[in-house]
């Protein structure tokens, strides 16, 4: 059964990276492009460079929390492990994007007061 | 062997979290755009990708959260514990929905508060300028 566990968790955990993912990527465009000075080549060029950068750190994530994996038996250990592994992703996901809006905000302040002293 | 309710009670909790979030988010977003565009001063591009940034953070946080606590460890053998344990489980679950929900307020109100003090401070120094 853990088979069928890792299949069930490895596409909702690849369902999810990728929306938001995307999410993030298109509305993400508009701030590098504020930090960069509307510098609209490079910035297409970060915001690619970011999306593939978070692809991989979370499904190589996903991928390697398999290995601690428990023994699942029942219908039920299968339905409470899946979920309660999603859940991690999903607050790991949560982590990450408030610490990179955290960033961007302190960089745009930065650049604010270096620009008007 | 009794037949356990565990599973019946994640077949429970598991929609009634995600439709709560759901729904919460849903009427926090939709009016928090009047705020983003207040504290973006007008900017409505800007404005809007901020508020679905927000937006997608809230519901990463608050399913993961859900999920992350689903896990009933005691063994229910009886409809009346059943009940109980549920309604612990989603009535915490909605108590913490709503202190993140006031958090989320606070921060709207205090975006707003701070880039109106900005454009105050700025309309006073442009005032101030020619006069000198």
């Amino acid at each position: 059964m853990n088979i069928l566990a890792y299949l069930l968790y490895l596409l909702i955990t690849y369902l999810v990276t990728v929306r938001v993912g995307f999410v993030f990527y298109r509305n993400g465009r508009i701030f590098i492009l504020n930090l960069l000075q509307q510098d609209a080549a490079l910035t297409d060029f970060i915001n690619k460079i970011l999306l593939v950068g978070y692809y991989l750190l979370n499904l190589g994530y996903a991928a390697l929390m398999l290995a601690t994996w428990d023994t699942i038996d029942t219908w039920t250990a299968l339905l409470d492990s899946i979920t309660a592994m999603t859940g991690k992703i999903l607050l790991t996901l949560a982590l990450i994007h408030f610490f990179n809006m955290a960033g961007i905000y302190f960089i745009s302040k930065r650049n604010q007061h270096f620009i008007h002293p | 062997m009794q037949p356990s309710y565990n599973f019946i009670a994640y077949l429970i909790y598991l929609p009634v979290v995600i439709l709560l979030t759901w729904y919460v988010a849903h009427i926090l977003f939709r009016n928090s755009k009047v705020f983003m565009l207040d504290i973006f001063s007008g900017r409505a591009e800007i404005a809007g990708a901020t508020n679905k940034l927000f937006e997608t953070g809230f519901y990463l946080l608050n399913l993961g959260f859900a999920f992350w606590v689903m896990t009933i460890t005691a063994d229910i053998i009886s409809n009346r514990s059943l009940l109980e344990i549920l309604s612990t489980k989603i009535g915490a679950f909605c108590i913490y929905l709503g202190i993140v929900l006031f958090l989320n307020l606070y921060l709207f109100f205090r975006g707003r508060r701070i880039s109106r003090e900005k454009a105050r401070l700025a309309a006073a120094s442009a005032n101030t300028a020619p006069r000198e």
